[in-house]
């Protein structure tokens, strides 16, 4: 994979481009994007079918090894790499240790080792065990493994040991992709930590430099524990760390951010540099039942809120699309009221509705933040979208969100609910031969 | 020669010239459907997590939804505001409702049914409420599907009194006189009477033949597949569609189950519906021709065919059993694809069985269905009875 800046815009904003994928050679992701957030490869809530009714060129699909870690036998079986075996091999995958917005327990770690919190349990992880997992995951980009999972605050001596057990891990990885002749296709990304403090930060940076020939970008960690108290960092003290570290890296590197940043944490980032997000923020919008409705016409106001809470009851009867001016297949065919139901009664199609509104309103926030870029008026795109989504902050209101995350989680709700009538109660006395 | 009326025609294209198959046109207001056909349950104005479109990509022409949840959430006057279940959904296909008796009487031990309608506490806040036939087809007039069923007094299929059951079918059509009257949509909508009787040939027969006289354009089947023994469900459906006027559809409630489709479709039912396919993709079930595959088993870890080779629904052709395997009852994508699966299987058997018909090779095609069902040659009883009714002799091996 390369990383091609094309055009700078008139701050540290840039417009750039990751091509030359082996996989698929005629895909081109352009940058400032966010990926899409996978679990078990798969892109959340949506079928490879209804994921092309979406989007119908190549995307990136971020894959949180926690969250895909059961899918190794079949991936071994099959020795094609995680998007082709979840169905989704035209598009492009990049492959990180957990997702930034996990709640992992604290401790466990060893020497050469990190814990991976997956579905089945701790499992200690080695940078050899990490590399020998990429060789079966095979995705196109690689962030290395590391110990980054620590809010700003971490203590100073938490820091210390995440920073070297970091450094180690990387000079395994990068030692492994250099020797690995699968790993060939697949580009390798160093991981900033210890981010809250200055100093260890830069030691992070400039251990990670010292491989600059072998990785085609950075990530940033070390910011968020997944924790929401590590997400309410005020804006302007995560700017200052967007500018410091993005000013302290190479140009030609490909700049990550991972997290469940919101939209005015997002053009922020894009401003000083940050080219690629993870994708967790859209999909934790559609978990909690809200949508997403920016204005992104800087020539209008947004009327309502930029995000919509369609558990609230007041939707009921709302038979507008989520957004006027979307286009995607749920705002052409759906209202507002229909997900507020589906939500209501705990249907799995609100998901699916609010993941093809949120996945295709999100793409087309960092489409318009690129044209602006281009257009060397990003700035006012910025301060459009930040007044809006402090708007959103100050006037929100909370409704009680009836989740549905997965199958598992929705069923055992159910159970503890009051008893109500449920399809599972028909489906029960429905036919006792049923079963062959 | 066929049922003709603004709401519903219905014609018979081709008959089985040797059992009662046949297969047939249901012209409904919002779509053309070919019979037989098999309807999957959208309790709640959605299918499992599928969109109406993917429901359009696998030919469903008409699904069904179910009148008391609809009646409680949205409620009818959101219904009435969206006017009517099918813009409120976005489908625009066929699409029928239930009478919301089964639901009540099946799930809420408290209710109570008398010759007014059926009493019940509602499980949402306690109320009591009473469903009678008029306010059955008040809530389904609103919902606007294309088919209304009556309400009907059900008992429980394995229940024995004679006289609760002789009750029970008589009121169920002194209830279809009521439901017919308090019908407010007769242009749009068919309100199907629903044959009762239980497992009794007589009043089964009495049932079927009140109906008759009634000025109706489809029939339904209805207090069985509750768990009685196969073999004396299929005398009961073979009773129904002796019967039944042979130019208006005959619906047959709650079976979905393969074998069950193809018998029955051999006893002259065109319409079936069942929240089996979609249920059982749940749990991680997969629908193919010798039976299911539950893929949560071992097995399927590193097998990389396809849940059916032969199928060519969108998860055949881009999943392989063993990322099922890792997947089901984890996400609720693995969920969206079984049951994508499960209704294409349905659908393809429904399709398959038309095509024979039309062809005049239904007999040959049913031979070979249960030949591969059950290949060691034991064919049930009641599959080797019921189909040597119609005419179709398989011998046990
Ligand atoms: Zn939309
Ligand atoms: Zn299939």
């Amino acid at each position: 994979m390369r990383f091609i800046i094309n055009q700078a815009g008139s701050g540290g904003e840039r417009i750039g481009s990751l091509k030359g994928f082996v996989k698929i050679s005629t895909a081109v992701i352009e940058t400032p994007a966010s990926a899409l957030f996978t679990q078990s490869g798969s892109v959340v809530h949506l079928t490879n079918e209804v994921l092309s009714k979406v989007f119908s060129n190549p995307k990136l699909l971020w894959v949180p090894l926690s969250k895909s870690y059961q899918l190794e036998t079949g991936l071994k079986a099959q020795g094609e790499g995680v998007a082709k075996f979840a169905g989704l091999q035209n598009h492009l995958t990049c492959v990180t240790l957990h997702g930034a917005s996990e709640i992992t327990p604290s401790g466990h770690f060893e020497s050469d080792s990190v814990p991976l919190w997956t579905k089945n349990g701790k499992k200690m992880i080695s940078a050899n065990r990490y590399m020998d997992l990429m060789e079966v995951f095979k995705p196109d980009i690689i962030l290395a493994i590391a110990d980054g999972h620590t809010s700003l605050d971490e203590g100073s001596k938490r820091i210390s040991k995440a920073l070297d057990r970091t450094s180690n891990m990387l000079n395994m990885c990068v030692t492994r992709h250099k020797n690995s002749t699968c790993l060939q296709d697949s580009s390798l990304i160093g991981v900033i930590v210890g981010v809250g403090e200055e100093r260890k930060c830069e030691q992070s940076i400039q251990n990670i430099l010292t491989y600059k020939e072998n990785l085609s970008g950075v990530t940033l960690e070390g910011i968020t524990d997944g924790s929401e108290e590590s997400l309410t960092v005020p804006l302007e003290k995560l700017e200052a760390i967007f500018k410091r570290v993005g000013d302290a890296l190479p140009k030609d590197f490909l700049c990550i951010i991972e997290g469940c940043w919101n939209p005015a944490v997002v053009v922020t980032a894009i401003e000083h540099g940050w080219d690629l997000f993870d994708g967790s923020y859209p999909l934790k919008l559609t978990n909690a039942g809200h949508a997403l409705a920016l204005q992104l016409d800087v020539n209008q106001d947004n009327k309502e809120l930029c995000i919509l809470n369609l558990n609230d009851e007041s939707y009921k009867d709302d038979f507008q699309p989520v957004l006027a001016s979307c286009e995607c297949l749920a705002c052409k065919k759906h209202t507002r009221a229909y997900i507020r139901h589906l939500l209501n009664t705990r249907e799995m199609l609100a998901s699916v509705l609010l993941s093809i509104h949120n996945l295709h309103h999100f793409d087309e926030f960092f489409h318009h933040a690129r044209l602006h870029i281009a257009s060397r008026t990003f700035d006012v795109f910025k301060k459009h979208i930040i007044k809006q989504y402090d708007f959103y902050k100050q006037n929100k209101k909370d409704v009680p969100i009836p989740t549905i995350q997965d199958v598992k989680t929705s069923k055992k709700k159910e159970k503890n609910k009051k008893r109500r009538v449920s399809d599972d109660d028909i489906d029960n006395v429905v036919k006792s031969d049923n079963s062959l | 020669m066929g049922a003709k009326s603004l709401a519903l025609s219905f014609s018979v294209q081709a008959e089985c010239n040797v059992s009662r198959a046949r297969a047939g046109l249901m012209k409904l207001p919002h779509y053309e459907i070919k019979t037989p056909v098999f309807m999957p349950v959208g309790t709640q104005g959605t299918m499992k997590g599928l969109l109406p479109d993917q429901l359009e990509t696998l030919d469903c022409e008409i699904i069904l939804g179910n009148t008391y949840h609809l009646g409680n959430r949205p409620g009818t006057e959101v219904l009435e505001k969206a006017g009517g279940l099918h813009n409120f959904m976005g489908w625009n296909r066929g699409l029928l409702t239930d009478s919301g008796g089964f639901q009540m009487v099946s799930l809420l031990k408290l209710a109570e049914i008398t010759e007014e309608g059926v009493k019940f506490k509602s499980p949402y806040d306690d109320s009591e409420i009473m469903l009678t036939p008029e306010k059955s087809i008040e809530i389904q007039n609103c919902i606007g599907a294309d088919i209304i069923m009556q309400l009907d007094d059900v008992v429980q299929t394995t229940f024995q009194d004679y006289d609760r059951i002789k009750e029970a079918t008589e009121r169920t059509s002194r209830w279809l006189d009521r439901c017919l009257k308090a019908h407010k949509r007769p242009t749009e909508q068919s309100i199907f009477p629903i044959v009762q009787g239980l497992l009794n040939k007589d009043l089964r027969e009495q049932s079927a033949k009140d109906h008759m006289t009634k000025n109706v354009n489809g029939f339904a089947i209805g207090g069985l597949s509750g768990g009685e023994a196969k073999d004396d469900f299929w005398p009961m459906v073979s009773l129904g569609t002796g019967i039944l006027d042979k130019n208006k559809p005959r619906y047959l409630m709650g079976v979905g189950l393969a074998i069950d489709l193809v018998v029955c479709v051999a006893l002259g039912i065109d319409m079936f519906d069942c929240v089996f396919p979609t249920r059982t993709a749940r749990f991680g079930c997969a629908l193919i021709n010798k039976g299911q595959l539950n893929l949560k088993q071992k097995q399927y870890e590193t097998d990389l065919n396809p849940i059916d080779n032969d199928c060519s629904c969108s998860t055949c052709k881009n999943y392989t059993r063993a990322y099922l395997h890792c997947i089901v009852t984890l996400e609720t994508v693995a969920c969206h694809l079984i049951s994508v699966h499960n209704i294409a299987f349905q659908m393809r058997l429904m399709r398959t069985m038309r095509e024979h018909i039309e062809k005049g090779t239904f007999p040959q095609f049913v031979k070979k269905f249960v030949n591969e069902l059950y290949s060691d040659g034991n064919y049930p009883t009641w599959i080797v009875n019921s189909l040597n009714s119609v005419g179709i002799n398989i011998v046990r091996k």
